[in-house]
């Protein structure tokens, strides 16, 4: 976003005037609206620039917590893993009604999603991966993992419209801006059609085959890219060609997919020295990332290598997940325990704090931003 | 970066099985009325493991296992699959299950330390692989302590990631196609090394059973507090279930003693909960092939990193020497050096340069002497003989300590209590004194032990980042007998980032040769509770 804030602040009120009051998705007057899970069983709304939690939502039979949140495109509808990771509920986020469910297992078949999920961007299909486990007579059968798709317009007792073969161990799953890839990261970033589950391409990480480097090492369940577009992940890698014992044997980086263009790239920006766990690219300057878990990191890809660490700070306590507002000004990080807290993209300084209802623990839930 | 440990996904159900259904309650009480092993598998267990042409049920009837793993898994029916079993059923089911698929004395060997719970036993696994595939969530030894052949080895994979499904995303899960691999080639491996119907097992079933009843010499050590010595009075009360009354001696003069209830599993291994002094104590044993030599570790019930080892022979005409105390003698010094065994009559030998000029006391259980080493002994170990009872390597004579190795050198203790329901772990350590060997050089292979020495303790921060974090001053106390009792659990405000009480730390024993001093270091890990402890970790 080029203007300024009290250019759009007054473009809102403007284009309020002229056009219906309802909020239009992506309109200048859109507010930036986090959505977070918090134990056990809670969706949380917050106005990030006001700092506030303007609704709490309940999920039905959601116990012991949720998990990923896919929010429709047109910020109406957030969608969440729930139930021991066996359902998904969609709720209405100005009704507070569930508007959709898809329980998986059967008395036959335990069936979990694992992390991974993402809806078209005309908001009609949602891409589940799930792990199904056949449950026999005294023995358990593991079967193979698939993606399992869902119309949303099929409501409470949706069942899948199709099921297509995926690689195990996916972790994250991104449709493109056209909806025409699905992503899914697992050892490697494979390339599906979504219609018909055809692996039309790889993006090679585990056997990205470079010269001195082992297999690089990616744990990221955090779906993070709505603002930029761009889907972004840390990974560690070992050099071969040094001692073990040396500190610079071991490297963190960082994954970009851009979901409009498919430009995928990996790149180091540092020795090894703090743990990561996930990480988000600014929309406006889109070289920078920031990452969390026990610190706070501000990495710029278009500097040189050694300058590629901007800043790092430590945190108060460990987060798992990050967000960036839509006009690159202010970082949200969260997950893990009751408070997502505020910092300043441009100098890391804290500037906000927002504390969850009745101190409720976010803990893997992912932390999405809609606009409102 | 144990403390910081960046696991975000479920590892364990956090589950508290105890040895419930495997230790005598009290006598008698164990021994259900009515319902027999085969009416109990058949109204528990048939629903859903079918019954086989052979007339056993499936699933059930392809392994075999020790009896504390046999006990886990009944548990982990009722935990994952909601059978419901009387305690007095599931004890007569461990027990059925235990002499009629069972292990070998010779199958269980190379694993008894997670059986007998040794602080800081260092798993073993036939290879890296295996180390990490299967012995990552729980000791290898839980794997090699079971048999099966290949296909039984398959349904246990399926189990395991059907019940948890994360572990293909944890670390050491994901560097690899874990799941594939577990799922092919690993039971393949298992059913060759570890398969269903071995010679050993074959050959053991056909064993008599031996009667424990009478009276044995016993003998050991509890770290931190010394040697002991003395007798336990076994009474049968019961088919392959005992009363065992325990009398010791420790070398400072203390005393113990105390009885309980002990069962017999498989024809060897010995089970038993004592009340010694007050505190309950837990005894895992082995009883040797000929019946005549009960050994292994007891411990405390609620804290058994804190225990001690104990060999036991029957008394009888047979003569045996169990230990020396002290077990070694400065080459120059007088010393009086006490003998333990069963039938020790006739003339006391400590071996050359060794002179006994005295007889204290004796009785065929304890002798007693005064002895002399001659400046010049040579240093080393000595064999040991009362008259016709000969034991080696009980008994040294040095000529000065070279060196002082810190045991165990790597540890592991664990933070606690704090109104939480965990204790903390406490960890015990010795300090050992060795001679250099024939190199001349301390730490290696050919230094000659000579024997657990008193020592002045303290601990150290092990590296710089255990320096900036202050972990000495936070993670806990040693005291001189090199007990380390581990700080409260809980974040700590006064610490960086609130971490807790976690630390890496160098463990420092000073030992007095004579006027020098000589220092030896071992490394502790204090780290988080353990929310699971199962029988076999
Ligand atoms: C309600 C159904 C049910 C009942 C009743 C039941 N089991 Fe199971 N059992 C299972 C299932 C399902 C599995 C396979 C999954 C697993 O290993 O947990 C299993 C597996 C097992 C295994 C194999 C475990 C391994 O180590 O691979 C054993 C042994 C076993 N059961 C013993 C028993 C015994 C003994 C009883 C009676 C006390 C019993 N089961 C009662 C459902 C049951
Ligand atoms: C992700 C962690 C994890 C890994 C990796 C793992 N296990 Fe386990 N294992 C468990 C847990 C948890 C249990 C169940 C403990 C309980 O509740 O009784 C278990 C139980 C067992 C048992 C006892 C089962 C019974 O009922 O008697 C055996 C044997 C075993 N595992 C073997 C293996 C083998 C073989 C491998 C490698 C192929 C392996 N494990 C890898 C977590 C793991």
């Amino acid at each position: 976003m080029l203007h300024s804030f009290k250019k759009s602040a007054l473009l809102g009120v403007l284009l309020a005037l002229a056009v219906a009051p309802a909020a239009v998705p992506g309109a200048a007057d859109a507010k930036d609206i986090l959505l977070t899970g918090v134990k056990p069983d809670k969706i949380v709304m917050v106005d990030v620039k006001a700092r506030e939690v303007i609704k709490t939502l309940e999920i039905p039979n959601a116990a012991p917590g949720n998990l990923t949140i896919t929010p429709s495109p047109d910020g109406k509808i957030a969608y969440t893993i729930v139930n021991r990771w066996e359902s998904v509920s969609g709720i209405d986020l100005d009704s507070g009604k569930e508007v959709f469910r898809a329980d998986f297992s059967s008395g036959k078949t335990r069936v979990k999603a694992m992390f991974a999920m993402d809806i078209s961007p005309d908001g009609k299909e949602l891409f589940v991966f799930q792990s199904p486990v056949k449950l026999g007579l005294g023995e358990y059968e593991v079967q193979d993992t698939r993606v399992a798709v869902y119309n949303t317009a099929d409501g409470i007792g949706a069942k899948p419209v199709r099921l297509m073969p995926a690689p195990r161990r996916t972790a994250v799953m991104s449709l493109s801006k056209d909806g025409k890839k699905l992503y899914l990261l697992n050892w490697d970033l494979t390339v599906m059609d979504p219609m018909t589950g055809a692996v039309v391409d790889v993006h090679k990480v585990r056997n990205w085959g470079r010269a001195n480097f082992g297999e690089p090492d990616i744990l990221d369940v955090w779906p993070q890219w709505e603002t930029a577009g761009v889907f972004s992940t840390p990974y560690y890698v070992v050099r071969t060609d040094k001692s073990p014992d040396d500190p610079a044997a071991y490297k963190t980086g960082l994954l970009t997919l851009d979901l409009e263009t498919d430009e995928f790239k990996m790149d180091g920006f540092e020795d090894t020295a703090v743990v990561i766990f996930s990480s988000v690219i600014n929309p406006v300057r889109r070289n920078e990332a920031y990452m969390v878990y026990t610190t706070l990191s501000k990495v710029d890809m278009s500097k040189p290598l050694a300058e590629r660490l901007v800043k790092r700070i430590n945190l108060d306590h460990t987060y798992y997940a990050v967000n960036v507002s839509s006009d690159g000004t202010e970082i949200y990080v969260g997950g893990t325990m009751d408070d997502i807290a505020v910092y300043s993209t441009a100098d890391l300084s804290r500037i906000g704090t927002i504390k969850m209802p009745d101190g409720g623990d976010q803990a893997l839930s992912s932390l999405r931003l809609i606009q409102r | 970066m144990h403390r910081r440990n960046p696991s975000i996904l479920p590892t364990l159900p956090v589950i508290c099985v105890l040895l419930l259904g495997l230790l005598p309650a009290g006598p008698g009480a164990v021994q259900a009325q009515g319902a027999d092993a085969a009416s109990i598998l058949n109204s528990r267990c048939a629903a859903c493991h079918e019954r086989t042409a052979d007339g056993g049920l499936s699933r059930v009837e392809d392994m075999r296992k020790t009896p504390e793993g046999w006990d886990m898994a009944i548990v982990r029916m009722t935990i994952m699959h909601g059978v419901r079993i009387p305690a007095e059923e599931r004890a007569v089911l461990v027990k059925h299950l235990a002499d009629t698929q069972g292990l070998a004395p010779e199958e269980t060997r190379d694993w008894r330390y997670i059986l007998e719970r040794r602080p800081n036993a260092l798993d073993k696994a036939p290879d890296d692989d295996l180390a990490t595939l299967c012995g990552r969530c729980h000791s290898f030894a839980r794997v090699a302590l079971q048999r099966r052949d290949a296909e039984e080895w398959r349904k246990l994979a399926h189990f395991h990631l059907g019940q948890f499904p994360t572990a293909e995303y944890q670390a050491m899960g994901r560097d690899r196609n874990w799941w594939e691999i577990v799922s092919t080639s690993v039971p393949d491996k298992l059913g060759k090394l570890y398969p269903l119907r071995t010679a050993a097992w074959t050959k053991w079933l056909d064993q008599d059973a031996a009667d424990l009843s009478g009276r044995w010499r016993v003998a050991g050590r509890r770290p931190g507090k010394g040697a002991y010595h003395g007798i336990a009075a076994i009474t049968a009360s019961g088919e392959d279930r005992y009363r065992v009354a325990l009398d010791l001696t420790y070398a400072d003069g203390g005393t113990a003693s105390g009885s309980g209830n002990a069962i017999v599993y498989t024809g060897y291994e010995w089970r038993a909960r004592l009340n010694l002094d007050g505190e309950s104590v837990l005894q895992v044993f082995t009883l040797s092939e000929d019946g005549r030599e009960l050994s292994g570790r007891w411990f405390l019930e609620d804290l058994d990193s804190v225990g001690g080892n104990l060999r036991a022979v029957r008394m009888g005409p047979a003569a045996t020497i169990l230990a020396v105390e002290p077990a070694y003698l400065r080459g120059g010094t007088f010393g009086r050096i006490a003998i333990h065994g069963v039938g020790l009559d006739g003339e006391v030998d400590l071996g050359e340069g060794v002179e006994v000029t005295s007889t204290v006391s004796r009785s065929s259980e304890t002798v007693v002497v005064e002895a002399r080493a001659t400046a010049g002994a040579r240093p080393g170990a000595r064999g040991v003989r009362v008259g016709g009872a000969d034991a080696g390597g009980l008994f040294t004579v040095y000529s000065r300590i070279d060196s002082v190795r810190v045991e165990p050198d790597e540890a592991i203790a664990r933070v606690g209590g704090a109104g939480g329901p965990l204790a903390a772990v406490p960890a015990q350590f010795e300090a050992v004194a060795y001679m250099n060997g024939s190199d001349g050089a301390a730490g290696t292979d050919d230094d000659q032990r000579i024997g657990v020495m008193p020592a002045t303790w303290s601990v150290d921060d092990f590296n710089e980042t255990a320096a900036a974090m202050k972990d000495s001053q936070y993670a806990g106390r040693i005291d001189m007998k090199g007990l380390f009792l581990p700080a409260a659990a809980g974040p700590n405000p006064e610490r960086p980032f609130a971490t807790n009480n976690a630390g890496d730390l160098a463990v420092k024993a000073v030992v007095n040769d004579a006027g020098r001093k000589i220092e030896g270091a071992g490394h502790l890990i204090v780290t988080v509770q353990r929310w699971n402890d199962p029988p076999i970790r």
